[in-house]
């Protein structure tokens, strides 16, 4: 791997990150991630919707920003793929739900954020920051789109994950992790600006470029949510039946 | 990048908690441009410089000076206790090495039973590895005070250090997690050991209680003293052995809200 040259291997952080590529090289069924090949703290990573949700079927595609201090600190995540749950490009994080926002554990890891992605989808968005509210039906559509999305970085995203390979099976600590976990969008633009996370500005540079065009597209193509049609009805309602009046008023006087 | 129209809501609604988390980051930054992770050895007298108004802290620092010598600083970053506790218990260990080899010896068993509690053992390897490394790396040189030397050098490399902190707040919440009937008295707020362990234990910079070291020293099997210096009325400082009773193989200093290294 070309990144060994490029980062100190003495350093337990990159020692950790090198672990879980190797950990995480092979796809499962529900997810893969592997590391840019000039950057090993910007992953890149596909994860299956969950079943019998209205995320089935879906592949959705997203990278993971690992701070310098990782693990101490935990990682972000960026939705690429437009889901109807998270707001793409918009960086969420990982957190125990309540009142303990700042509850990363160094024992968690990449996969543990990405069970808690998958895990967390089917949840209630109820108007968080970062958060969608699209309709079942809305959400299925884009399921059925992702199968054709595709990362500017590693293209087509429908063959990412393996078919058979099922994941290693949770340790108890997930479990119960997984029950309680929340994600979180970051909420706090100026914190990008002053600094707090300096890596940041660098790491943007390789995918946003086409992506909101991208987006764009495909939410021209989702039919409006069942509010707008319904207002709709109600206006051509509206005019049809003043159009009614005049014409009655014209002829039949 | 930032979408201003998109975020502005969470402005407007006057989001305290991410403006009191953003100052507590500036806060860290500065506290972590200034002080050492772990610092040079200084004498008790140095703590003047900080209250030299306050004639409660200065008496309290005069009765400090007759007890102990010196004084070594740690970073306030939330995990002072867990950094100085295991830096002051390997160096001293560094002067004896039959208790070093037993150290090392009951490291080398403690990740068995941290997997056994169900810690993830994918992670637990990964940070017992490196507190395995830093240890093998002090005992195999020869000389005390170069050991000492490089003892300090990987303290203060943030990687190196806050691994430690890791390994052994996963060695307190273990320990606590396996006592559970004894420490459920201890805490408050209707938490089992295990949510506290997950809240106020395993996650970093989060700051060190009397449950904590009680867990610690019991998991590593030694004491500790704490001296408590405050504004209290008392003349002299207030000391704690924990465990009662035992002999402490460590001296810390305990000002509201941070501990640092003491020595004889």
């Amino acid at each position: 791997m070309s990144l060994k040259t490029q980062y100190n291997l003495k350093s337990p952080g990159v020692k950790r990150l090198m672990r879980e590529a190797c950990e995480l090289a092979e796809p499962t069924e529900e997810y893969f991630a592997t590391p840019l090949e000039d950057n090993l703290f910007e992953w890149h990573f596909t994860v299956r919707g969950p079943p019998t949700t209205e995320f089935e079927g879906g592949l959705y595609h997203g990278r993971i920003l690992l701070p310098s201090e990782y693990p101490m600190q935990p990682p972000n995540i960026i939705l690429l793929t437009p889901n109807g749950r998270f707001e793409v490009n918009k960086k969420i994080c990982l957190s125990i739900s309540g009142h303990h926002p700042e509850s990363w554990q160094p024992s968690w890891s990449i996969r543990t954020a990405l069970l808690a992605l998958i895990a967390f989808m089917p949840t209630s968005a109820a108007g968080t920051i970062g958060s969608l509210e699209y309709t079942k039906e809305e959400r299925q559509i884009l399921a059925k789109k992702s199968m054709n999305w595709e990362c500017t970085v590693c293209g087509k995203i429908v063959d990412k994950l393996s078919h058979s390979a099922t994941s290693n099976p949770l340790t108890k600590e997930e479990s119960s992790l997984l029950s309680h976990i929340a994600l979180k969008a970051e909420e706090d633009p100026s914190s990008k600006v002053n600094g707090t996370e300096p890596v940041d500005s660098v790491r943007h540079r390789i995918v946003n470029t086409d992506i909101p065009e991208i987006q764009e597209e495909i939410v021209r193509n989702i039919p409006q949510s069942n509010k707008d049609r319904m207002w709709e009805l109600i206006i051509w309602m509206l005019l049809l039946t003043i159009t009614l009046l005049i014409v009655r008023r014209f002829f039949f006087l | 990048m930032g979408d201003e129209s998109e975020n502005d809501p969470a402005i407007g609604t006057g989001n305290q908690d991410e403006l009191i988390m953003q100052q507590q980051r500036q806060i860290e930054r500065e506290i972590s441009e200034t002080t050492a992770l772990v610092g040079d050895l200084e004498p008790i007298v140095s703590l003047n410089n900080e209250y030299s108004n306050d004639n409660v802290y200065l008496e309290k620092i005069k009765d400090l000076s007759s007890k102990y010598k010196h004084i070594r600083r740690t970073r306030p970053d939330g995990n002072c206790f867990f950094r100085a506790f295991t830096y002051a218990m390997i160096e001293k260990m560094l002067d004896n090495a039959n208790e070093l080899e037993q150290f090392f010896k009951l490291i080398e068993t403690s990740k068995a039973d941290l997997l056994t509690l169900g810690f993830p053992e994918f992670t637990v390897d990964d940070f017992y590895e490196t507190f395995m490394d830093v240890l093998k790396r002090v005992r195999d040189i020869k000389g005390v005070n170069d050991a000492k030397k490089e003892l300090h050098s990987l303290f203060n490399e943030q990687g190196y250090s806050d691994y430690m902190v890791v390994y052994l707040r996963l060695l307190t919440s273990g320990h606590l997690q396996r006592d559970q009937e004894f420490y459920s008295c201890f805490i408050e707020g209707g938490r089992t050991v295990s949510d506290f362990c997950h809240q106020e234990v395993e996650p970093m910079y989060k700051e060190s209680d009397h449950i904590h070291i009680m867990a610690a020293c019991a998991a590593l099997n030694t004491g500790v003293r704490v001296v408590y210096m405050d504004r209290g009325s008392s003349k002299s400082n207030i000391e704690h052995d924990l465990p009662e009773g035992t002999t402490p193989s460590v001296h810390l200093l305990y000002r509201p809200g941070h501990y640092d290294i003491l020595y004889l």
